[in-house]
């Protein structure tokens, strides 16, 4: 009986301490989604609370109405919907090949590959912008995307050819037998069984380009051709400027659909991931 | 899924065997050429991609860390050799090894903290009884699901900024000055600690909570009927028993923390948005070498040795690897 009680209170309190880390840990979110729908935001009373006063709407109807983010978030969703295109058009077979087939060059390549996956697309950035800028591809959408391939491209390969190798051969050689061709093989088979891989790899590709902000920030100058990223890192207040209200609601904006994608793929994703990159 | 597998398995077993064998009798030489042919087609798309927009690319930085390109020698630049590497790594007051310092103090930093605080955080969600653990967790987890970016700038402005910041107001309230957080050096290193801290614990916390599950318990007990009391279950139970499980992801998240450059960038070195402080990790000092102070061909020296270390280390780290398998 004792020994229950001192359990109770040891749990009681331990429910305790991750409410507070919790609570803790979501207070950078919580304040802007109070800032943001909070209306008198006289931010320099000191009688702040988690709990909007006033509650209202008008920053995000001012985050839609007065900013051009319905163009930003085109702009990003071309730019991804491409790069995901290519990057697994061109991924998806050579993933398969590569952990399918032994021939000759394949280990040198797939060591290549972890090398250039350790490298930071960032610090090619000169030489990119020298490359793509007497082709005329500076502040195109093009040119964006051809950067974001190169990247994806790189890791869509070595993600899904981990996940590949983990998909036993005996499928495919028993539909050979069968007198299917190599294509149907892909088509018919492959692809289904990779399907959780397929998606969390789209998925990453998606996340990296809504995110990635350094390069269209600095390829793109027109701000008609910003992507959400670089228009939100337009919109942020600086010290002393800029509408704080209105960029946090812009950020939640920006957020709620990775976080919507991020939990329905939760669990996928660390199955998708650790059996992918990890493995190797 | 399973039970898919196996059913195709027990019913093609036998065929495919005799089939394969047959098959075998009947090639030759030719068939390791036209695998290999039929292998690189199929993957040419790819590979091609991958030569010319990432491989390219660092062959051409590598080309242009040995000119004197810059802003006035944007075009008519000139071979210079090795001179860029020579200034980076052995005059000091350029600052590239007092940046490269600063990196290995930031990862070191960084990753004491989150091993630590992730461990803590996991073996607290494992006690027994903890109904909520998935409720909590799935509130931990968080700072991860937000695009990074955001979650950054949310921080500079929400808690650091002198004037919007929470932790102002909380000082006002107090009836103390406001701070200028990322103002001097090393509030503004402490200040990007946190913020890196908040973004990767989730993700370290959740691969430790995962290694934690896969550990029998079985092992505990037996411990605690040989008198072991928590410090020794520990040190000779769970320590040893997650380390092979978490190896790979703690070296990825070491990968990271070194190459990291969306904190200290956003939070105090952003254009036209200096916050003061000059702390400098190898990757901002690259990229304000270009993109700043406009030195083209310096900035693609330090790139290169950056990469080579990044370099070194994959192979290192791989070796360690094979190590551990052929054991």
């Amino acid at each position: 009986m004792k020994r229950q009680a001192g359990n109770n209170i040891k749990l009681l309190f331990l429910n305790m301490f991750f409410v507070i880390v919790c609570f803790i840990s979501m207070i950078p979110i919580l304040y802007a989604v109070s800032v943001s729908l909070n209306k008198n935001n006289s931010l320099l009373s000191s009688n702040f609370s988690f709990i909007p006063k006033a509650f209202t709407l008008a920053n995000y109807r001012a985050v839609f109405v007065d900013e051009p983010i319905m163009l930003w978030l085109s702009n990003s969703l071309i730019l991804a919907v491409s790069t995901l295109v290519i990057a697994l058009g061109t991924g998806i077979p050579a993933a398969y090949v590569f952990s399918r087939k032994r021939f000759a060059g394949r280990n040198l390549i797939l060591k290549t590959i972890i090398l250039l996956y350790a490298f930071p697309s960032l610090l090619s950035m000169t030489a990119l912008y020298k490359i793509l800028s007497p082709m005329g591809l500076i502040n195109t959408r093009i040119g964006l995307i051809i950067v974001y391939t190169g990247t994806e491209a790189v890791f869509a390969l070595w993600n899904m050819k981990g996940y590949f190798d983990t998909i036993p051969k005996e499928i495919e050689e028993a539909a050979m037998i069968d007198g299917a061709s190599p294509l149907q093989i892909v088509v018919r088979i492959v692809m289904p069984l990779a399907r959780p891989t397929i998606a969390v790899t789209a998925m990453m590709v998606l996340i990296y380009v809504w995110n990635e902000y350094i390069f269209a920030v600095n390829f793109m100058t027109g701000s008609n051709t910003y992507t959400l990223a670089a228009g939100l890192y337009s919109l942020q207040a600086g010290e002393m400027s800029g509408n704080w209200p209105i960029f946090s609601a812009a950020s939640i904006v920006v957020s709620v659909p990775i976080l919507i994608v991020f939990f329905a793929l939760q669990k996928n994703m660390t199955t998708g991931l650790t059996s992918g990159g990890v493995k190797g | 899924m399973d039970t898919y597998f196996k059913e195709i398995n027990t019913d093609n077993n036998e065929n495919t065997s005799c089939m394969i064998n047959k098959k075998n009798s009947h090639i030759g030489k030719n068939k390791a050429g036209s695998e290999t042919l039929k292998a690189y087609l199929w993957s040419a798309p790819s590979l091609t991609l991958i030569c010319l927009i990432v491989i390219f690319p660092i062959l051409y930085t590598a080309y242009i860390s040995m000119t004197n390109m810059n802003v006035y020698h944007w075009t008519n630049f000139t071979f210079v050799g090795l001179k860029n590497y020579m200034d980076a790594l052995l005059v000091f007051d350029n600052g590239f090894i007092s940046a490269l310092i600063m990196t290995v103090v930031w990862t070191v930093v960084s990753m004491v903290f989150q091993l630590v605080i992730a461990f803590i955080l996991a073996s607290l969600l494992n006690v027994k009884g903890l109904r909520l653990r998935n409720v909590y967790k799935t509130l931990l987890i968080f700072p991860w699901a937000m695009p990074g970016y955001v979650s950054i700038l949310l921080w500079k402005t929400g808690i650091y900024n002198s004037q919007f910041g929470l932790l102002n107001q909380w000082l006002s309230k107090l009836g103390l000055e406001p701070v200028r957080w990322l103002s001097s050096n090393l509030s503004a290193f402490i200040c990007c600690t946190i913020v890196n801290l908040w973004l990767a614990l989730p993700f370290m916390m959740t691969i430790m909570d995962g290694a934690f599950q896969s550990i029998d318990k079985s092992f505990y007990e037996s411990a605690v009927l040989d008198g072991a009391g928590w410090i020794q279950k520990t040190v000779y139970i769970t320590i040893p028993m997650i380390k092979p499980i978490i190896g790979p992801s703690v070296i990825i998240t070491i990968f990271t923390t070194f190459k990291q450059f969306d904190v200290i960038y956003l939070l105090t070195q952003q254009v036209g948005a200096r916050s003061g402080s000059d702390i400098h990790t190898i990757m901002t000092y690259a990229y304000e070498k270009a993109f700043v102070t406009n030195n083209y061909g310096y900035s693609s020296a330090v790139s290169m040795l950056i990469f080579l270390m990044l370099v070194a280390f994959t192979m290192f780290t791989n070796k360690m690897g094979q190590k551990k398998e052929d054991l």
